[in-house]
């Protein structure tokens, strides 16, 4: 395994059981991540990409094989394990943003730094800056029922930034909003990538937006092309 | 921000069903205090009335039969009487001759107890523990006259009984010299009572006596003199057991062993309304966790650890709980008060509520570990979950 390899997969199958049928949503993938790759993901709606994301960002365990993060084979760890994981290595981002809608902006980005145990003020100092960086200094205050569609997925990306993690993975981040939100989206993900080298692993159905990756990955029925 | 406000948030988003958990708790532990408070108040009630009399010795003739209670055998004479005065430790005694006779009042017959004392040595027995209202007590030189209980005189006869009014006991006319002070509690027979002197009342009632008091100088000493009042009276009608020496101090221990019980079922009747509270958080918990599984999802996908879930949980039921519980003191209070005033208006007896400390912090801590304990469960279900199925979740 290179040093360069941050994310890595081993002949990952995911199996689901609905009553008595078996859907094979993952077939085997094998995936090597580099640092600082910007990786889309494209294939048909029901192909995996979703459930794929789901291994990389460790939300789910597969049926077989294996998930490595920074060399780390994460079917050896713990619950607790996994969450330190999630929160202090990768940022999720959703397509329906998934924001906490009781929490303000400010809040919702604070979140993951509260469960990392940092100190309040630390907290929402940070919080702002990121708020700052995805251009919502204006919006700090405002709940998510009081923002657009794509201020939301800014202050999701914001919140995904919280704990500095070096792989940001994101799932149709631009599919619930239009073009030009859109576009301030992928900008925000470019910059991380070229600017601070983090490691972005999107899905999307738009081809002009995978255009903006450096590798392109196809999925069929569960496997990668 | 912190897992305090995530907790709150929940609350503050449903405000109606959070109000009303809340309530349920609050109505369980203000059962609680109320009924406690009352229970302690009665026992007070009771026991102070009997404590100013702990130095005092009823002597009965009869005995406690198991299932039908107190049998009376026959009853005492002079000699009794004067041998108990005679016994070391005793300050004074009293007989009573008592009988149920009837009394007429302007034509309308009635049935009383009419009891028959010795003035002097009633007022040495007892003091002024029973005083006039109007009118005077009996004297020593008083003949065929009467004082009269106050329930008989106020409440009982079609026409109320006066001072100087003459009324006929057992077929002769007695002047009424005194009207007695409401008593209630547990003195109420006397307000039911007519009082004359012991020479009228050999003359009506006859010469057994069917009680005697007794008031020693030591209250230490009172288990040993009512054995040798026992003792001595079984002696002089060579019948054993015939008598029943019942110091006061015994009874009122007897009593507080009652009042143990009695507190013990209230707390038991309380406690059930406090399970249907417990059972009110949990629901409401587990409607709390059901509706925010979504969101249990996505903070474990941003990194909860599944206590930090566990945490906002039991926190949110703890502050059901806590505010339930502080808000269920006050009703209870204010419960035990209404209560309170409300057996003295309808029944005339007199139960303060008694507040104790234990009671109320013990109610609150009740709620506490009530809430945390209920919202567990549903804490546990929370922190459990899988965050991808939890994400899924709508
Ligand atoms: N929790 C689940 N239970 C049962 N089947 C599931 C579950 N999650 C996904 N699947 C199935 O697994 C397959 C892959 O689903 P997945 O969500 O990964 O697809 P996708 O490529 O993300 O699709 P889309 O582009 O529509 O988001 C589908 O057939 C889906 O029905
Ligand atoms: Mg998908």
């Amino acid at each position: 395994m290179s040093a360069e390899e941050i994310v890595r997969l081993e002949g990952v199958t995911k199996v689901y059981h609905m009553g008595k049928v078996e859907v094979q949503a993952l077939r085997g993938v094998n995936l090597s991540v580099k640092r600082g790759e910007f990786i889309a993901i494209l294939g048909p709606s029901g192909s995996g990409k979703s459930t794929l994301l789901n291994m990389m960002g460790c939300l789910d365990k597969p049926t077989s094989g294996k998930v490595f993060i920074e060399g780390t084979d994460t079917s050896r760890l713990n619950d607790n394990e996994l969450a330190a994981l999630r929160r202090e290595k990768i940022g999720f981002v959703f397509q329906q943003f998934n924001l906490i809608h009781t929490l303000n902006a400010l809040e919702n980005v604070a979140l993951p730094m509260l469960f990392a145990g940092i100190r309040r003020t630390e907290r929402m100092k940070r919080a702002s800056e990121l708020l700052q960086k995805v251009g919502l200094s204006h919006r700090v205050y405002h709940k998510p029922m009081e923002l657009s569609g794509g201020e939301q997925q800014r202050v999701a990306i914001a919140r995904a930034l919280a704990n500095n993690p070096e792989i940001i993975v994101a799932d149709e981040p631009t599919g619930n909003v239009d073009t030009d939100a859109g576009n301030v989206i992928m900008g925000i993900f470019e910059r991380l990538n070229s600017e601070e080298r983090r490691t972005i692993i999107l899905v999307t159905h738009d081809f002009d937006i995978a255009a903006r990756a450096h590798r392109k990955l196809r999925m069929t029925d569960g496997a990668l092309l | 921000m912190g897992i305090f406000t995530l907790a709150l948030g929940d609350l503050r988003e449903r405000k109606a069903r959070s109000a009303l958990t809340m309530l349920g708790v609050a109505v369980g532990i203000a059962a609680i205090v109320a009924l406690m408070s009352i229970g302690f108040g009665l026992k007070y009630s009771v026991t102070s009335q009997l404590t100013e009399m702990a130095d005092t010795i009823m002597v009965m003739p009869g005995r406690f039969t198991q299932g039908r209670g107190y049998v009376m055998l026959g009853g005492f004479n002079e000699r009794d009487l004067h041998d108990v005065k005679r016994i070391s430790g005793v300050r004074e005694a009293a007989a009573m001759f008592s009988a149920v006779k009837d009394v007429e009042h302007r034509r309308e017959r009635k049935l009383f107890e009419v009891v028959g004392i010795d003035p002097k040595e009633t007022h040495a027995v007892f003091g002024k523990i029973v005083k006039e209202e109007e009118g005077r007590g009996l004297r020593e030189s008083d003949h065929k006259t009467c004082v009269v209980g106050h329930s008989i005189a106020k409440d009982l006869f079609v026409h109320e009984i006066g001072v100087n009014d003459r009324i006929k006991i057992a077929g002769r006319t007695f002047r009424v010299v005194g009207i007695l002070e409401k008593q209630g509690g547990f003195r109420s027979e006397v307000d039911t009572q007519i009082y004359i002197t012991k020479r009228d009342a050999k003359e009506i009632i006859g010469d057994e006596i069917s009680m005697i008091f007794v008031r020693v100088r030591n209250i230490e000493d009172a288990e040993r003199i009512a054995d040798e009042i026992e003792e001595r009276i079984d002696e002089n009608h060579k019948i054993e057991d015939f008598t029943q020496a019942l110091t006061m101090g015994s009874f009122i221990r007897q009593l507080e062993e009652l009042f143990k019980i009695l507190q013990a079922v209230l707390l038991a009747i309380a406690s059930i309304s406090l399970i249907v509270a417990s059972i009110g958080i949990m629901n409401t918990m587990l409607m709390s966790v059901m509706e925010r599984t979504h969101e249990i999802g996505v903070m474990k996908a941003i990194g909860a650890r599944n206590r930090d879930i566990l945490t906002i949980f039991v926190l949110e039921s703890g502050i059901i709980s806590v505010i339930g519980g502080i808000l269920g003191m006050l009703i209870g209070v204010i419960g035990a008060n209404v209560i309170s005033v409300g057996l003295g208006s309808a029944f005339g007896i007199e139960i303060p509520a008694i507040l104790h400390a234990e009671v109320l912090l013990g109610g609150l801590a009740v709620a506490v570990i009530t809430g945390v304990l209920s919202g567990v469960y549903p804490a546990m279900k929370a922190a459990r979950m899988s965050p991808v199925e939890a994400v899924r979740y709508e």
